[in-house]
């Protein structure tokens, strides 16, 4: 090939990165490869997060893909024999060092106000509480089990009711639970309210969220756990104050059912 | 100055090589082969089997070849239809028609909410949207042929050749039928057999014998259901499952074991499920009694065949008619309840549940081990031949249910294949029975007391010991 097509190639090919890797992010709404709806109260900080990230990002993208192409074009040579030998240029590493510990300083400082709000600032004066959780979530291998306390509070008691699969909150309340681990490491992810939470094997972990909008919503299990991992999932049904108050008070009731509808 | 020559991998030919072999891959849609599978005879059984038919390989085809003509194969599977059905229009490749009006409109109900989204593109015309079951292997095909026959019908229109009037007809037809197929689907025994191998093989095995290439690393072992019993069921005595009671097993998962819930499939995929489980237990029980009974001067003649087949379904039907069911409701824990349970859980003459259970309930009573020919203690057996943990009573783990009425049953019937008897069948030398229904409930509260903890205990500072959480998976 000529010298002259191969560098050619070779520009477009490069050009190629940032022009089709730009052009699928912004088009990728458009084709269903975007997030799904967000239905929690903290789920609009995580994806704001994401956007602010995605402008450093793309400069820093679309700079060190052109610099790659400027490059090609200004140091290529015909000239056999010694390379250029250069000493580097202190100035040059100071900016381009100094720059991103800016912007990454500033980013650590940006987001903790999310991190905070979501993994730290657990509620304390609702209904749901880290000491009084809605449920305690059983992660294992592979099943989700969520565990509803008897009527006063008391999750060993014996009138405490286990559902398999299914998890059922109320709507627009600050809901907490207690997440735990029967075997190995596990993750509870739900997509639509930006939430994530591993389950660690022999920790407790208080997970908080509050769904704003009514509806069934996908769990998945999101730390590979073992060969069944892929299937690992369950649905969290977010239903009105009233509904939901009518399901606990028929799954009590159906705990001392006499066994005639079976 | 040395040279330096890196071996470089990137050459031209080596270029082109890998842009075909990814293009080949990636554009005509890479299927993995699924491999021929076969239903086999028993192998933990087979050397129980006579001589004549565990050392000859012709015998053994031939009751292959008999099985396969009772029941099929894994990719094809069905129920050999006998002339004694025709009266009461039996099919028993049709699942649904056993199931109650009820229960078919329940299946309709869930069909509707689980396939909403392509009832919706149906609605609008978006036939190319329309998402069926990918293990519906028939539904699939019809469609995929109406799309094409669509699809011919849209180019005539485009050459002139068809008019639209013909399109929209076709469309009316598509929808009205789509439709129907969509609510009132109930997998077939094919569909079923293809969802088993996705999604039970790996565990439960080709002829669901527990042996599948993951069931080693689990403990308990997975069911093996070629012996055609079930331990957890809401029957008495010890009668194959009633539908409704491997619907339970699919749909809540088994406590504390690696079978969990999968109510993430459709009810009519669950009930199709269950039509295939019992499809291979019933071939599994005809297989044993045909082998037990092979006598070399017969050859499997089709009668005996036929008279086995019928043998065991007859078992199967007439397992619903054992439902525990307790008349009125359920009574409530009290402390005279829970002392006198305790009674006769430590009673010897009374239900002795510390006999195996042991004194402090944690499973370790003098019955649930035994002596081997080494004269070594080991844990007693269950029929499926494996070691036999003897439930920790203080765990609150209950494989198959926690409200009183699963644990009340589990003591009337006892568990299925486990020394765990029948406690209403227990009767002294005059023939009467040791414990009443009442006594029964007291033992209930008693054991449901043994896993309860101070109600004012909250989580977070509860005794891990306590909750059922640390046990060993047992």
């Amino acid at each position: 090939m000529g010298k002259f097509l191969l560098r050619l190639t070779t520009i477009v090919l490069f050009l190629l990165v940032p022009v089709l890797g730009t052009w699928t992010f912004f088009k990728a709404p458009d084709w269903g490869w975007w997030f799904p709806q967000n239905v929690s109260s903290f789920g609009g900080d995580i994806d704001h997060l994401f956007y602010v990230l995605s402008v450093p990002i793309l400069i820093t993208f679309l700079g060190t893909e052109f610099v790659l192409v400027w490059c090609i074009l200004r140091f290529s040579s015909d000239k056999p024999g010694k390379a250029d030998f250069v000493h580097g240029n202190h100035r040059l590493e100071l900016i381009w060092t100094a720059i991103p510990s800016v912007v990454l300083v500033a980013l650590v400082f940006g987001q903790m106000g999310a991190w905070t709000h979501i993994k730290i600032d657990m509620p304390r004066d609702g209904e749901f509480s880290p000491e009084h959780p809605i449920a305690e979530v059983y992660a294992s291998q592979f099943d989700w089990r969520f565990r509803y306390p008897d009527e006063s509070g008391n999750f060993r008691g014996i009138d405490a009711f286990e559902s398999a699969f299914d998890f059922y909150v109320p709507v627009d309340t600050k809901v907490v639970f207690q997440l735990r681990s029967r075997d190995v490491l596990h993750s509870f992810f739900v997509p639509e309210f930006r939430l994530k939470q591993d389950a660690v094997p022999g920790m407790t972990i208080p997970v908080w969220f509050e769904a704003t909008k009514a509806g069934t919503y996908d769990l998945i299990c999101a730390e590979l756990c073992g060969w069944g991992h892929y299937k690992m999932a369950g649905r969290v049904h977010v239903l009105p104050r009233a509904d939901y108050d009518d399901w606990v008070a028929q799954q009590r009731v159906a705990l001392y059912s006499n066994g005639s509808d079976d | 100055m040395r040279r330096f020559h890196p071996a470089s991998t990137v050459t031209p030919a080596s270029l082109v090589f890998v842009s075909l072999a990814s293009m080949g891959l990636g554009s005509c849609g890479f299927e993995p082969t699924i491999p021929t599978l076969r239903f086999e005879l028993n192998q933990n059984e087979i050397d129980e089997y006579p001589d004549t038919l565990a050392l000859d390989p012709v015998a053994q085809d031939q009751l292959r070849g008999a099985l396969e003509m009772l029941f099929g194969t894994p990719s094809n599977p069905g129920y050999m239809l006998v002339e004694e059905w025709i009266d009461d229009e039996r099919n028993p490749n049709y699942g649904d028609m056993e199931l109650s009006e009820d229960q078919f409109d329940g299946i309709v109900a869930d069909n509707t909410a689980y396939f909403a989204e392509s009832l919706k593109a149906i609605e609008e015309g978006r036939f190319e949207d329309v998402r069926p079951r990918r293990e519906a292997l028939d539904m699939v095909d019809a469609f995929n042929s109406d799309l094409s026959y669509r699809a011919a019908i849209q180019a005539d229109i485009l050459l002139g050749e068809a008019e639209q009037a013909e399109l929209d007809e076709l469309d009316a037809v598509l929808t009205e039928e789509w439709t129907d197929a969509l609510t009132n689907w109930y997998p077939s025994l094919r569909d079923s057999a293809e969802l088993y191998r996705q999604q039970c093989l790996h565990c439960h095995g080709v002829s669901g014998g527990g042996d599948g290439p993951t069931a080693r690393f689990l403990k308990p072992l997975p069911r093996d259901y070629r012996k055609g019993q079930f331990k957890f069921t809401a029957l008495a005595g010890g009668t194959p499952p009633r539908r409704e009671d491997l619907f339970r097993v699919l749909e809540e998962g088994i406590y504390m074991t690696a079978m969990p819930s999968f109510r993430r499939f459709s009810d009519a995929q669950l009930h199709g499920l269950v039509d295939y489980v019992r499809l291979l237990a019933i071939r599994g029980e005809t297989e044993a009694l045909l082998a037990y009974d092979y006598d070399e001067n017969e050859f499997l003649p089709f009668e005996k065949v036929k008279e086995e087949y019928l043998f065991v379904w007859s078992k199967w039907e007439t397992a619903a008619d054992s439902l525990i069911v307790f008349d009125g409701d359920v009574p409530a824990s009290t402390p005279e309840r829970i002392a006198h349970g305790r009674d006769l859980f430590v009673d010897e003459a009374s239900a002795n549940c510390v006999k195996c259970h042991g004194t402090s309930a944690r499973g370790d009573g003098a019955s649930a081990f035994e002596r081997n020919e080494d004269g070594e203690l080991e844990r007693v057996k269950d029929d499926w031949g494996n070691p036999i943990f003897v439930r920790d009573l203080t765990q609150g783990i209950y494989r198959f249910g926690r409200r009183p009425i699963d644990i009340y049953r589990r003591i009337h019937a006892g568990i299925y294949g486990t020394p765990m008897p029948s406690h209403s069948s227990l009767t002294d030398p005059d023939g009467n029975r040791i414990l009443s229904d009442d006594d029964m409930w007291d033992i209930v509260h008693y054991v449901r007391s043994l896993s309860a903890s101070d109600p004012t205990a909250h989580t977070g500072d509860a005794d891990p010991a306590a909750d059922g959480s640390h046990g060993a998976g047992q």
